[in-house]
């Protein structure tokens, strides 16, 4: 995407903001960037109040409490009738919720190696633990995430926090299946709990991206199809051609350094640094 | 004819978001198409039909996606941009009476003049205001093979913990091709080459045989692909995936010898917009009087940290002559590396880059692409070039493999979409997931029309909330407040939308207006989230 606009943008948005200091009272409906960067600045304030949507036909939409918003909403229906023909002019104010109250682990994958988890336990399900393990239970557990190697078979638990939602969770191998689970262990001995582990919820699974080239698990014998008619081949690859040039078996190795010379040092793992995406910055200069 | 040892593919990718906003004149976001339109879309036009007036046989592929499809079919849009062409065209005009006192600097003033000119009658002459059908043309007569994209650039391997939402961003890319195209797309470009292999029963499904992917995503398959990415694989439900080439990239991309980097070319960050007296240059600035780019530029790149010089245009004709020389005998060479090892069939250098990168970011680059098709038509005969689709029927026999889940992003993978900066969203973007495939359970036999438009507008919202450039722009730190504003308005209106229909209490005003604004995909069908 082009990007000397976003630059732009940027510098805009300073004097934008040095101008408001300067000169007051300006055309302030038509100000659409500096509406929005004015919402945006607001918004994480009203986030924390966990108020989730709002749109009001006023010009301050912020500091509504529910009397103001009735107000606004008889005037504005006096308004509108006033100027019916008139095109309506909506003025939109939205925040992302703060949260949705529901109970949920989702997981995915940042690399290989790094899973992005996130998670929420509904108010419906901490007053049903609440009643059950009494009313400091949240005080006397903790929050743990249980991760599952489903691939090898192994499991390990990260201690997190109350404070987080999110977690990035470091694993050790690649290319494998894997699941998280919420639960709480008690840090004290005023809440009993079976086996010291109380689940809470799981995740979905996810198979976290191959990072090499697997040469271990090349067979012997390799499948093509013809994409026309769908027929499947076997073939034997101590047969083929590029590797009797090679002139050693499976060592499919060198082919790939051959033809890939920059990455020769260790062409099973390759420098991603590949130019990517980013469209090119000023560092051609 | 003889078969040539190698084949050379390059696919460029077309894509910029969804922006449109009919309440306001003052969005500098919406010109980003304005410039796309004018330094990369019409030279590439401008060049395809000079190389097939020039009898060139070449071959080239390019996503167009559909948020950059419904923006040039847009007559609001199209409006903007005659609007913006006459701008320049006055300022250009001024230049040429301002610059007397240099005849260098005169010369390129009127350079500038004949190009914006030019562009306006192409724009509304030619092709009336719609140059989507240029691109059609160019695919008809069998030179340029267009593929699609996911909807609105949503990338995969966020989506696809709700399997629906990616079904969706390729049911709507496939029909969006369609419908500007007359055919089905062969091909698609995963956005952000975000390959997972849950999306191919889904691609499978709406027809498309191939996709492109990002080197490690064929080098790293299962099991190991034996010409790595010199020849496509196909996954184990047909889809077949083309690697991008690591070397004939880099010697584009590379920010430290790159092509782009030529000292002859013309240099992105000096512009009148910057260097002209304040008070001349204020009516082609930004409304409220910040200084932007205008576009006219009249320096060459020079070399690092020094005084720029004057542009001039013959010396960067002849970089770009001498470096698509360059690139021709290093594809030469490497064709014929590889081709020792490969007995059955040539092997394909699949080249892809993003388009917007030709002519908007390296001015030349539309010329550098026009002067290499011409060099491989005439002047060797080792390599050709040719559309993945076309590398397929000549050679239908693939290895079977599945690709590695990838991206082109900086390190390969999820990074630039999920990270420190950005992963507050991905919630949001899962929930309002959820609840459009809810919907449109609790919907399937809706009629009335009302609720039906509701329904419509509740699963063009979330499209456009999903788009990877709101994330992507978050992450690289420019332009962050536009970013958010828009996944915030999105999922904002979004859940307005979600909770009016449940309550039975829609508003119909409000609907019509965000309607307008968000108007993206007309025709669209909120059932595709079945």
């Amino acid at each position: 995407m082009p990007r000397k606009a976003k630059e732009e943008e940027i510098i805009l948005d300073k004097k934008i903001e040095k101008k408001k200091t300067t000169t007051s009272k300006e055309t302030s409906s038509k100000k659409n960037t500096n509406n929005s960067k004015k919402s945006t600045s607001k918004s994480t304030k009203v986030g924390s109040k966990s108020v989730t949507s709002k749109t009001s036909n006023k010009k301050s939409p912020v500091k509504s409490t529910k009397k103001v918003n009735t107000k606004t909403e008889k005037i504005t229906k006096k308004a509108t009738k006033k100027v019916a023909n008139k095109k309506i002019e909506i003025v939109e104010y939205y925040d992302l919720p703060y949260r949705y109250n529901q109970t949920v682990v989702k997981v995915l994958a940042q690399t290989p190696t790094t899973l992005f988890v996130y998670w929420d336990i509904s108010d419906e399900d901490k007053n049903k633990y609440i009643e059950q393990y009494g009313e400091y239970f949240f005080n006397n557990t903790k929050p743990v995430l249980k991760v599952y190697n489903i691939t090898k078979g192994y499991d390990f638990e990260v201690a997190i926090n109350d404070f987080s939602n999110s977690w990035y969770l470091s694993v050790s191998d690649s290319n494998c299946d894997y699941k998280i689970e919420l639960a709480r262990r008690p840090i004290n001995q005023y809440v009993s709990i079976n086996n010291d582990y109380l689940y809470i919820a799981s995740s979905n699974e996810i198979d976290s991206p191959n990072d090499h080239i697997l040469f271990d698990e090349l067979s012997k014998f390799v499948y093509f199809k013809n994409v026309k008619n769908n027929k499947i081949e076997k073939k034997d690859i101590t047969n083929l051609f590029l590797l009797k040039k090679i002139n050693k078996l499976y060592s499919i190795q060198n082919f790939y350094k051959e033809l890939y010379p920059e990455e020769a040092i260790n062409i099973d793992r390759l420098d991603l640094k590949n130019p990517s995406s980013n469209n090119p910055t000023s560092s051609f200069k | 004819m003889n078969e040539p040892k190698g084949y050379v593919s390059f696919v460029l990718h077309a894509h910029l978001p969804f922006i449109h906003h009919p309440e306001s004149e003052n969005y500098l976001e919406e010109q980003w198409l304005f410039e796309a339109i004018s330094e990369t879309y019409i030279p590439l036009l401008l060049n395809f039909q000079k190389l097939v007036e020039e009898k060139v046989d070449f071959r080239i592929t390019m996503s167009m996606t559909p948020p950059l499809l419904n923006m040039l079919d847009n007559k609001l849009l199209q409006q903007k941009y005659i609007k913006y062409l006459k701008k320049h065209i006055e300022l250009a005009k001024k230049e040429t009476t301002r610059t007397t006192y240099d005849s260098h600097l005169n010369s390129l003033s009127h350079y500038y003049l004949d190009r914006y000119t030019n562009d306006l009658h192409v724009f509304h002459d030619i092709y009336n205001d719609n140059i989507i059908q240029g691109f059609k043309h160019f695919q008809d007569i069998g030179v340029l093979e267009i593929i699609t994209c996911g909807a609105t650039h949503g990338y995969f391997p966020i989506l696809y913990i709700t399997e629906q939402t990616v079904k969706a961003q390729i049911a709507v890319g496939v029909q969006t091709y369609e419908k500007y195209f007359d055919k089905k797309p062969r091909g698609i470009w995963l956005p952000e080459c975000g390959y997972v292999p849950e999306a191919d029963k889904y691609l499978k499904e709406f027809g498309i045989e191939y996709i492109i992917t990002e080197s490690h995503g064929i080098l790293y398959a299962d099991p190991t692909p034996i010409y790595g990415t010199f020849s496509p694989i196909v996954s184990k439900e047909g889809i077949i995936a083309f690697g991008r080439d690591m070397e004939s990239s880099r010697q584009v991309w590379s920010s430290i010898n790159g092509y782009p980097g030529d000292f002859n070319y013309r240099e992105f960050y000096r512009d009148v917009g910057y260097d002209a007296d304040y008070d001349y240059i204020k009516p082609y600035i930004a409304h409220n009087g910040v200084r932007v780019h205008t576009g006219i530029k009249y320096h060459r790149i020079t070399g690092k940290d020094c005084e720029k010089d004057y542009y001039h245009i013959d010396w960067a004709k002849d970089s770009a002559e001498k470096q698509a020389g360059h690139f021709l005998d290093s594809r030469i060479k490497q064709v014929d590396t590889i081709s020792k090892y490969m007995d059955e069939k040539p092997p394909i250098i699949l080249c892809p880059y993003d388009a917007e990168l030709y002519g908007h970011w390296w001015y030349e680059g539309p010329y550098w692409l026009y002067i290499l098709f011409k060099k491989i038509n005439f002047d060797q005969k080792n390599i050709k070039l040719i559309t993945p689709g076309e590398y397929i029927d000549k050679y239908p026999e693939i290895q079977v493999c599945t690709p590695c889940r990838s991206s082109w992003g900086a390190n390969g993978y999820s990074e630039v979409w999920l990270n420190e900066t950005n992963d507050d969203v991905h919630r949001h973007l899962h929930v309002a997931g959820d609840k459009m495939v809810e919907l449109a359970h609790l919907y399937e036999n809706e009629q009335d029309t009302l609720k039906v438009s509701l329904l419509n507008q509740c699963a063009r919202e979330l499209l456009l909330a999903q788009s990877s450039d709101w994330l992507f722009i978050i992450t690289n730190g420019t332009m962050v407040d536009y970013a958010k504003k828009r996944i915030k308005d999105h999922i904002g209106r979004f859940t307005r939308l979600y909770e009016e229909i449940k309550k039975d209490k829609i508003d119909e005003s409000f609907l019509k207006n965000i309607e307008e604004k968000d108007c993206i995909f007309p025709e669209i069908d909120y059932k595709i989230y079945l």
